[in-house]
């Protein structure tokens, strides 16, 4: 099977960034790849719970993640330094996620051979 | 002067940069991904609240609302659009793109 990394950096709704990598993974899915998603610097707050950008009157982007485990989309990585220097932790997420430190990204990096990033 | 600032300090210098020339008792306007920068525990927030002793801090509803953050650090003010409009009136506006 062939494998991806999806790798979000960007913050929500301050560009199409996020919305643009979840729609990619919904369209990466269908074709039964192994999906691996990382959020690492302002990616992380994609994944923040309680967003409401009604007005903004845009549509909440965190709620659609915990959504794609019924794509088979399961692997959710979060890069621990990128979390806590946000002073955030992964009680302030919407779904259960590995958190990964530099070395083990850079790994997953060499597994997983190919990176889109975001 | 009012400077406007939509960047996180975490990922880019805008609002280093604003808060080395901005004169004393300018006001700063945080919005769009700027209000990161509002964001109680986080990195920066030494920085900010340096910088609230100088300058009224600002940051939009809408926009803290959409992104979720709940604790944001004590001293920066939260403002509505009409909030935003009366700070335009009020101020020659920079905005710190």
């Amino acid at each position: 099977m062939n494998k991806v990394i999806v790798m979000l950096r960007k913050a929500p709704y301050g560009s199409v960034y996020t919305a643009e990598a979840f729609r990619t993974i919904m369209g990466i899915a269908v074709f039964e790849m192994e999906i691996c998603v990382i959020f690492m610097d302002d990616g992380v707050y994609a994944l923040l719970k309680d967003q409401n950008p009604e007005k903004l009157d845009m549509k909440p982007l965190g709620d659609g993640f915990p959504m794609l485990k019924d794509f088979n989309v399961s692997k959710f990585v979060v890069h621990d330094e990128s979390l806590s220097e946000r002073g955030l932790t992964t009680d302030d997420l919407v779904l259960e996620v590995e958190l990964a430190n530099s070395n083990q990204i850079k790994d997953l990096m060499n597994d997983y051979g190919k990176v889109l990033p975001f | 002067m009012l400077f406007t600032v939509n960047k996180n300090s975490l990922t880019s210098n805008s609002l280093d940069s604003v808060l080395r020339i901005a004169p004393k008792g300018s006001p700063i306007l945080l919005y769009e991904d700027g209000v990161f920068n509002a964001a109680d525990g986080a990195k920066h927030v030494i920085k900010v609240q340096a910088a609230l002793e100088d300058h009224s801090i600002y940051a939009l509803e809408a926009d803290v609302e959409a992104r979720g953050l709940k604790k944001l650090i004590k001293g920066v003010v939260v403002i509505s659009y009409d909030g935003f409009v009366e700070l335009v009136e009020k101020n020659e506006v920079v905005p710190w793109l």
